[in-house]
């Protein structure tokens, strides 16, 4: 594919990855199958060895990023958007932030390079998950009838306006939400790997076509080591906003006055 | 601060005019999903030594070999590896960074981490000094109230050996007093009886006086005196009786 006369690799080979193993079936293994695999692995592991009973109170090495995960979940979103009540979905949340984190960091990895949620399947999958949560939560806090009244007719609103507000409400509470949970962490993971592949061709193209090339291919160099560090930052930030919209999600199904 | 923002401003500008400056004249590198296809064909061709149409009733009665060209150039050439050259300049960024985090990133979370668990031991250790110090005052505590409760016992086993001795000494004097009335009951008692014995007898001679008056008037023989003296001591002791 040639894009301002770089040529760039099809976009179906930074995203499509054969199969490895059990070709052909709906349980094949490929490279993002692994991705999320070794997420699961790192996130049991770090918990495992934190948890770990050890003579000192005193967190040392992997507990304290065990302990601060959970503090931060804890204070940063639990807190801040359910409260007190919310305390009981701290595992799944603590968890879930974790996963989507470690699933997207592999995007700065050498020899990996690739953000697993860049592929839409989890992403659906756990919004789908979440949505399934908070509406549970909502009826068993309020009731079915409860429930649809406060989220269909928010209280507060003239008796006018629910001509516009109910169908709004009916199709981003229950339509929307989970498409745009999922959407918003695949479509940042895609354009951050986007990116990242754009500077290394970019830098690799400039830097094999002669001393001008060379010279100039410091700057998209400088811009693919500054986008790394940024993408560290927006694994860690989209991790962070699909589990906080998940509280908020849990806290308006539990709370519909909030 | 200022000519540092500019300098982190000036990389991206740098980068965007690199590549309008240098792009055109870039060697190609990747290729397309349709030069792949056309190239999985030219093999075909050649296997089947330049006989095209063979290789399109091939391609017809086997659909199969047209999907597995294109599966084959529409995935990544490699199963876990991406492309070299995004290895190779993507793995240097991330060395880069890596380094620049060791350097100054990585000290400044080991810091936190040092304070966060410097703050946790001082907690523990002032967690612990409290416990001990409760655990003082409650020891000094229990050993006042033992003390307290030995001396309310001491105090009342006093009491009660007080309260025995009053007592013993109350009996002891009770008996005293007791043995002193009944002895002045029974002193005044003889002396009740050595009165009337003498009342008596006093009686008894007036009695007997009369009597003998009687005696001397009528001159009665010994017979009549001995009844008369009975019949007169019988009546003494039916008037006592």
């Amino acid at each position: 594919m040639n894009v301002l006369a770089l040529e760039f690799p099809p976009i179906s080979h930074l995203f499509e990855w054969p199969e490895i193993a059990f070709h052909g079936t709906f349980y094949a293994i490929n490279k993002t199958v692994l991705i999320y695999i070794a997420a699961v692995v790192i996130t049991a592991a770090i918990f495992l060895l934190a948890g770990r009973k050890t003579d000192s109170l005193v967190p040392a090495g992997i507990q304290h990023v065990a302990e601060a995960g959970v503090t931060f979940i804890e204070e940063s979103v639990v807190m801040e958007t359910i409260g007190e009540e919310g305390k009981k979905f701290m595992p799944f949340l603590t968890t879930m932030f974790f996963f989507i984190l470690f699933s997207n960091i592999f995007e700065v990895v050498p020899g990996i390079q690739f953000p697993a949620n860049s592929r839409m399947a989890i992403p659906i999958t756990l919004a789908l998950v979440v949505w399934v949560i908070y509406n549970y939560v909502g009826i068993k806090s309020q009731g079915l009838g409860g429930y649809l009244k406060n989220s269909l007719f928010p209280p507060g609103v003239p008796k006018a306006l629910y001509l516009i507000v109910t169908p709004i409400e009916l199709v981003s509470t229950f339509i929307v939400r989970p498409f745009s949970l999922a959407i918003r962490l695949w479509a940042n993971m895609v354009a951050g790997h986007l990116l990242l592949v754009t500077f290394a061709i970019l830098s690799h193209t400039m830097f094999t076509s002669g001393i001008v090339g060379k010279v100039g291919s410091i700057a998209p160099f400088a811009m693919l080591t500054m986008m790394t560090g940024f993408e560290i930052l927006v694994s860690v930030l989209q991790a962070f906003i699909f589990t906080i919209l998940t509280a908020v999600y849990i806290g308006g199904s539990m709370h519909p006055a909030h | 601060m200022t000519n540092r923002r500019t300098r982190l401003l000036a990389a991206p500008l740098l980068a965007l005019l690199a590549l309008l400056a240098f792009a055109g004249p870039a060697s190609a590198s990747g290729e397309s999903v349709g030069s792949c296809i056309a190239e999985k064909l030219e093999e075909l061709i050649e296997e089947s030594h330049g006989d095209l149409d063979e290789v399109l009733h091939e391609l017809h009665v086997d659909t199969s070999i047209g999907d597995h060209f294109e599966k084959k150039c529409i995935e990544a050439p490699s199963p876990i590896l991406p492309e070299t050259n995004e290895i190779i300049w993507g793995g240097s960024a991330f060395l880069i960074l890596f380094v620049l985090m060791v350097k100054k990133g990585f000290p400044a979370v080991r810091g936190a981490m040092d304070a966060r668990a410097e703050k946790i031991r001082s907690d523990l250790d002032a967690a612990e000094q409290a416990r001990v110090d409760a655990q003082s005052v409650q020891s000094d505590y229990e050993a006042r109230l033992a003390d307290a409760k030995t001396e309310a016992s001491r105090l009342i086993d006093e009491g009660r050996a007080d309260a025995d001795q009053v007592r013993t000494g109350l009996i002891a004097q009770a008996e005293v007093d007791a043995a002193g009335i009944r002895e002045r009951a029974a002193s005044e008692s003889a002396a009740a009886t050595a009165q009337a014995i003498s009342d008596l007898r006093a009686e008894v001679a007036g009695i007997a006086l009369g009597a003998a008056e009687r005696v001397v008037h009528a001159s009665l023989d010994a017979e009549v005196q001995g009844r008369l003296i009975d019949a007169y001591i019988d009546e003494v002791a039916g008037t006592d009786g």
